[in-house]
């Protein structure tokens, strides 16, 4: 089994902003993969990025870049 | 409790809910709809004059305790949000192909799955109907559907489905004023308090591990994530060891009183329009109703569209018919869905269609 590790958890306001996340991601080369959204975070079932602690910066400047607005920004095991 | 920390608890959920629908089905639900989201609505439907098909009246407790067991365990957990604002009138006509594309198979993805433990081919069959049309609303996602943003709004607003709910109960347990069948599906159920039990039961744990048929899938096209995935598992193991125990398992297509029919390219086609408008709306029948009881009263419209929905299907003769035994030549009649039915599927994906490709991301902003 996969061993838990506290990472940087992304959340969206609606599954489309998660969508272009990834795209802008894969396309920017930027750490990272879609995930549901963990839930402790939230009782909703939509998704989120997931991503290294230390990828915090990049992915904050290619976010506004591209205009996709977070949700929030968490740190959990994941 | 946290349910959802690991997949062994995932499927302990499950097997709770799993529990909850083989109590029901030994205590009096119809053969094989011991808990069906699309089927009771209708019913409910049918018991507030919605609709006036005499054999499926009765206002089910399970869809009221649903929905009280999602709010009462979201309040206490500190988890409701009232939540409003993702196009409402697109997300009640989801709700109504919901509704219709499940009274066409006969049950809604969680009556497939418990049908499917029952043996029923015909559910197996309809099972590629609904992973493609999942898969339909996943290329959707990917190509930026979106219903837009909801918002925060006043706390009353989420509330006001579950005060509904506690309504048609308060009418239910305390007038007659509700219709109710005497025969058909309607007059089969479980004892009223063991199926309103059932029902907060089974809302509050669907509440805490996020159950949902569509999303299930979706997460497992989108991510390769067998999360909630591992709660249905859960839940069909128990059915499936119900169904074998009391003689329930019968592997056949046209077995006569379970309330199915043969007609496979409807069954395909019915599932499939529900699992597109499923993964259009953010989830199941089932997770409509939780969501609904957390606070969103945009899934609170889209089960007042699965509500309008449900007897559209019986007032315009869309609903299909289930195979029975002839009770005088004792033959089998097999069931059918009549050619308004088929229209109106037909039309449904047509519509599924539409709003996925002309709701895009990119013009909300």
């Amino acid at each position: 089994m996969r061993k838990k590790e506290l990472k940087l958890v992304v959340t969206f306001h609606t599954t489309a902003d998660a969508m272009a996340m990834e795209k802008v991601c894969g396309e920017k080369k930027v750490p990272g993969r879609l995930i549901p959204v963990p839930r402790s975070i939230s009782a909703g079932c939509g998704l989120s990025w997931c991503a290294p602690l230390d990828a915090r910066e990049h992915i904050l400047e290619v976010m506004k870049e591209t205009s996709i607005e977070e949700e929030a920004l968490h740190e959990c095991m994941v | 409790m946290n349910l959802s920390d690991s997949k062994k608890k995932l499927a302990l959920a499950g097997v709770i809910c799993g529990v909850v629908a083989a109590c029901l089905a030994w205590f009096g639900n119809p053969a094989n709809m011991a808990f069906c989201i699309a089927c009771f609505i209708r019913d409910t439907a049918g018991a507030l004059g919605l609709h006036s098909a005499e054999t499926v009246q009765y206002a089910r407790p399970e869809i009221i305790g649903l929905v009280l067991g999602a709010f009462i365990i979201s309040v206490a957990t500190k988890e409701y949000r009232s939540t409003a604002g993702s196009s409402p009138m697109v997300r009640f006509v989801l709700g109504m192909i919901l509704a219709i594309g499940s009274l066409v198979f006969l049950g809604c993805p969680l009556r497939m799955i418990i049908r499917m433990s029952a043996g029923d081919l015909n559910a197996w069959v309809a099972l590629i109907g609904f992973i493609l049309g999942v898969g339909t609303g996943v290329f959707a996602l990917k190509k930026g559907f979106s219903l837009g943003r909801a918002h925060l709004t006043n706390r009353v607003s989420g509330g006001i489905l579950p005060a509904l709910m506690l309504g048609v109960l308060i009418l239910a347990l305390g007038t007659s004023l509700l219709k109710s069948s005497t025969s058909g599906p309607g007059s089969m159920h479980a004892p009223i308090l063991l199926s309103l039990a059932g029902g907060l039961i089974f809302g509050a744990v669907a509440q805490k591990s996020r159950m949902c048929f569509a999303g299930s899938i979706r997460d497992v096209i989108l991510m390769r994530n067998f999360d909630l995935l591992t709660i249905i598992g859960g839940f069909f193991v128990v059915m499936l060891i119900f169904n074998i125990a009391t003689g329930r398992f019968v592997p056949a297509f046209d077995t006569p009183g379970v309330i199915a029919h043969s007609e496979h390219l409807w069954n395909i086609l019915g599932m499939y329009a529900v699992g597109f408008a499923a993964v259009l709306a953010g989830g199941c029948p089932l997770r409509q109703l939780i969501l609904a009881g957390q606070g969103s009263s945009d899934s609170a419209v889209t089960v007042l569209g699965m509500f309008a929905g449900a007897a559209a299907a019986h007032n315009f003769g869309l609903a299909a018919s289930g195979t029975a035994l002839d009770t005088e030549t004792q033959e089998l009649v097999a069931g059918t869905v009549p050619m308004n039915g088929k229209v109106a599927v037909i039309l449904c994906i047509i519509v599924c269609f539409v709003i996925a490709f002309m709701n895009k991301r990119s013009e909300g902003k």
